[in-house]
């Protein structure tokens, strides 16, 4: 067996790293190549020489970082090389833009799968199952707890919480970038049908979403001084950093919810503060992440991002899979 | 009508935090289903039913063994979510057939007073099949609350009170009259549901009423200008404040909770029974150390509390008292009006006269709370000082011309507390926590110095914020030297204040001491560990008590 500086993809400093072509996947410092697999805040990072990433995440990157970032984008398969390496952005259904990385190096395959899920999204592009030798997956919700409802129960679910409380301002806390408009997607085919507002940060991916092709409900954006009775049993769209604090002081008689894959335990969920979880993720469950690793075809397994233990253990108890670990 | 209803319910309950939502809820719930179902949710909600047909630790196994899960696999998972009702739940999510889900519509009584009680005449094989069988034939949705009866974990967010206030609401009728109707043995049954709701006030429920409790308020520095002589000191006992009434020759202990427990303390409420006249005390219940004349922990108060006709030995175990301090209606006549030291008069001269005149000694359950003298507030302060040695809080000043008025009204009464101790220690171990804190380490033990080493000497879990915690949860992930199960040792690098209510010796700890109440009070992220107290320190504070 190899030793882990000898694997193609190893970590280095807390992020992943193939030395053999000096380039960084979703690195969280400035490094002078960066492989960037979405444009979520905790995938890249301000300040790196020279980006490489997908055509969507590109334009969401420049949304987000400026335009005058050197970004070089490819489409989902086309395959490029850097110092003798096969590599290609594949689709992980995690948000619009989301890949896989593959690595193809003196015929070894490794696949980064990037944050993904399997359930459908009509935001994104679908999974794509990807072969390969070894696979580096996340693992955000592996524990068998977690299995996802249909993402249409969980959107009649909120259609139905809203509806209840007509008197209400219902505010639905989701992150901006993904989930936000995936549930859009989702909640205008449901049987509410009243107004929709959406914080800046929300309403200004929604416009990127429309621009890429994506074909999600137009929202208003919400003003601070609205008056109170135009709010009344309307739905507002919030990211969750907005939950605490004086922001909520701006509407007066509401219900909140959290829509997260975490909401599913209720000790998280009253925790949370929030009147309402509802759990829906944009990451795999854990038949998800089991259904990966087997359809990979993976003879050898690293989990990084969440508790890897328990799913590990039961790969190699169960599936005989050689679960390995990549240093910090 | 149905189980399903109720799971509803549930969930409807678990995802409100206003007060007022949560009652408008009940009392849909309560006017759509019929009295039969409903006395069984209230007999669920209100914690009545304790009954555990198997243990979490049995549901668990029997889950693993059906679904040959990996035990450890279901332990990991427990750390995370705290609850095994609801380990199981979420295990079992899409794992039983849709279609053969026969029991939709079960009622809760069919379910509670028939289906489960059923399983105890199995043997183990039987009930194990039978519980698979119940699983698949009860939809996903109504898993947890089935699997919370089984193992008897039933809890929700919902106290006696908020159900007392519900009924009130749906009936117009006083919270204080349901409080007395739901006291007691209340059995689910039609009767019990019918007679809860009935409109028609019975004299005794109105006669056992109480009024509100006054409050003391937090002491003011302005009071220290006063003369020391227009006021009425009393030690503050850490027991559990009551109101005891007699009104035509039934006596009801209430607590300020508006809770009626004359069923835990029988024996108060039976020699109270033997005084003539009537009348309303508010006062205090602890257990008592007749032999020193202090009360004992109120971990020993817990003890009775929670125990519904407690036994006779039971009851001499833990001897209680109730030390009255304030009379505020005699034969009838409500007295709060006049002044507190002319209350204290009458309270006097009727204590004396039960004493002579009761048939049954009554001194041995129940005294008036002796007052004290300081000379001026300097002494006022070596008083509160001295409250450790005998039990209580610190002090109770009252003003002597206050009438009895309710809540807590400002510059009436005050509470003086004495300081707690305390300790810098180090951080040394972190557990997992259960329940709602499922999923973060927040039990932690803390370590004091002895020559070069750490020896733990105290446990905490109270204390941080919900930042900190999540702060610390994170820190601690990072710092985990190693794991044994849900503990883990840390790298010795954090240094937390201490505070504790009392400290002695003990001989099953390692560090030789034992403290009371122990919390943190502050994240000293300004110390070294090095500057962590010594167990020399917590002796010295030990023989500085003595």
């Amino acid at each position: 067996m190899r030793t882990k500086q000898e694997y193609l993809i190893r970590y280095k400093d807390g992020n992943l790293y193939c030395e053999l072509a000096d380039i960084w996947i979703d690195p969280s410092k400035p490094v002078k190549k960066a492989l960037i697999t979405h444009a979520h805040f905790d995938h890249f990072t301000f300040g790196c020489e020279e980006y490489i990433s997908t055509r969507e995440t590109g334009i969401l990157l420049k949304e987000r970082v400026g335009d005058n970032i050197k970004i070089k984008t490819f489409e989902y398969g086309e395959e490029f090389k850097i110092n003798g390496i096969n590599i290609s952005f594949h689709p992980s259904g995690h948000i619009l833009g989301s890949s896989q990385i593959r690595f193809i190096f003196a015929e070894e395959k490794w696949l980064i799968s990037g944050d993904f899920k399997l359930q459908k999204d009509q935001t994104c592009k679908q999974y794509e199952i990807v072969k390969t030798d070894y696979l580096i997956s996340e693992c955000t919700f592996g524990l068998p707890i977690f299995k996802w409802d249909e993402t249409n129960k969980i959107a009649n679910d909120i259609s139905k919480w809203i509806t209840d409380s007509p008197q209400k301002t219902s505010l639905l806390f989701c992150y901006s970038l993904g989930k936000a408009q995936r549930l859009l997607n989702e909640i205008s085919q449901t049987n509410f049908k009243g107004n929709i507002y959406s914080h800046g940060s929300i309403h200004k991916m929604n416009k990127s979403y429309r621009e890429l092709g994506i074909d999600i409900k137009d929202t208003i954006k919400i003003e601070n001084k609205k008056k109170i009775d135009e709010l009344k049993g309307s739905l507002i769209l919030l990211p969750p950093s907005l939950s605490k604090g004086s922001y909520l002081k701006n509407f007066k008689n509401i219900q909140t919810a959290f829509a997260s894959g975490w909401m599913s335990i209720r000790a998280l969920r009253k925790r949370s503060g929030y009147d309402k979880g509802f759990a829906i993720s944009d990451h795999a469950d854990w038949n998800g992440i089991l259904e990966v690793v087997k359809k990979s075809e993976a003879k050898n397994v690293f989990f990084h991002h969440g508790d890897s233990e328990a799913l590990s253990k039961y790969l190699v108890e169960k599936e005989s899979i050689n679960v390995l670990l990549l240093g910090k | 009508m149905s189980l399903k209803k109720f799971s509803e319910l549930f969930g409807d309950l678990d995802s409100i935090n206003s007060t007022n939502n949560k009652i408008e809820v009940l009392n849909n719930y309560f006017s759509s289903n019929d009295p039969i179902d409903n006395s069984w949710a209230i007999y669920l909600l209100t914690g009545k039913n304790n009954k555990r047909f198997i243990s979490g630790r049995y549901l668990k196994n029997l889950f693993s063994k059906i679904y040959e899960y990996p035990q450890w696999l279901i332990d990991t998972c427990y750390l995370k979510v705290g609850d095994s009702a609801e380990v199981i739940t979420l295990l079992l999510k899409n794992k039983t057939n849709s279609r053969k889900k026969k029991l939709s519509d079960i009622s809760l009584n069919e379910l509670l007073s028939e289906t489960i009680p059923a399983l105890s005449k199995l043997n183990e094989e039987e009930k194990n099949l039978e519980i698979k069988n119940l699983w698949e034939k009860l939809p996903e949705d109504n898993h947890l609350i089935f699997n919370k009866i089984l193992i008897g974990t039933f809890r929700v967010g919902v106290s006696i009170g908020l159900i007392t206030k519900s009924i009130s609401k749906l009936i117009n009728i006083e919270e204080e009259i349901i409080s007395h109707r739901l006291m007691g043995d209340f059995k689910p049954s039609i009767d019990s549901y019918e007679f809860l709701i009935s409109k028609n006030i019975n004299l005794q429920e109105l006669n056992s009423k109480p009024f509100p409790f006054l409050l003391a308020n937090t002491i003011e520095d302005k009071i220290f200008k006063n003369s020391i002589n227009d006021f009425q000191f009393e030690w503050k006992y850490d027991g559990i404040r009551m109101q005891l009434i007699k009104r035509l020759g039934n006596v009801s202990l209430w607590t300020r909770g508006q809770e009626l427990v004359n069923e835990s303390f029988p024996e108060l409420v039976e020699k109270m029974s033997h005084i003539k006249d009537d009348f309303v005390l508010d006062g205090e219940l602890l257990v008592w150390n007749f032999k020193e004349q202090i009360a004992f922990d109120f971990s020993l108060l817990q003890k009775r509390i929670n125990r519904k006709s407690p036994t006779r030995s039971i009851q001499i175990k833990y001897p209680i008292i109730f030390i009255a301090y304030d009379l505020l209606e005699i034969n009838g006549r409500d007295i709060r009006e006049i002044k507190l030291e002319k209350r204290r008069i009458e309270l006097e001269k009727y204590f004396s006269k039960w004493q002579i005149k009761t048939e049954n000694n009554i001194s041995d359950i129940f005294k008036i709370c002796d007052l004290i003298f300081p000379k001026d507030w300097p002494d006022a302060l070596i008083y509160k000082e001295k409250s450790r040695e005998n039990n209580t809080e610190g002090l109770i000043i009252k003003k002597k011309t206050s009438i009895y008025s309710s809540g807590r009204k400002k510059g009436i009464w005050w509470k003086y507390k004495v300081d707690p101790m305390q300790l810098d220690a180090v951080l040394i171990y972190a557990k997992g926590g259960s329940g709602r804190r499922a999923g973060l380490y927040t039990d932690y033990s803390f370590a004091l110095w002895k020559d070069k080493e750490l020896i733990k000497f105290a446990s905490a879990y109270s204390g941080l914020t919900n930042i900190e915690i999540k702060e610390l949860d994170k820190w601690i992930r990072k710092n985990t030297i190693e794991k044994f199960g849900p503990v883990r040792s840390l790298k010795p690098e954090m240094v937390f204040e201490i505070s504790f209510e009392k400290i002695q010796i003990s001989k099953r700890h390692k560090s030789g001491i034992a403290v009371r109440f122990p919390r943190i009070t502050k994240w000293r992220k300004d110390k070294k560990i090095n500057d962590a107290d010594s167990l020399e320190n917590a002796y010295k504070l030990m023989k500085k008590k003595s």
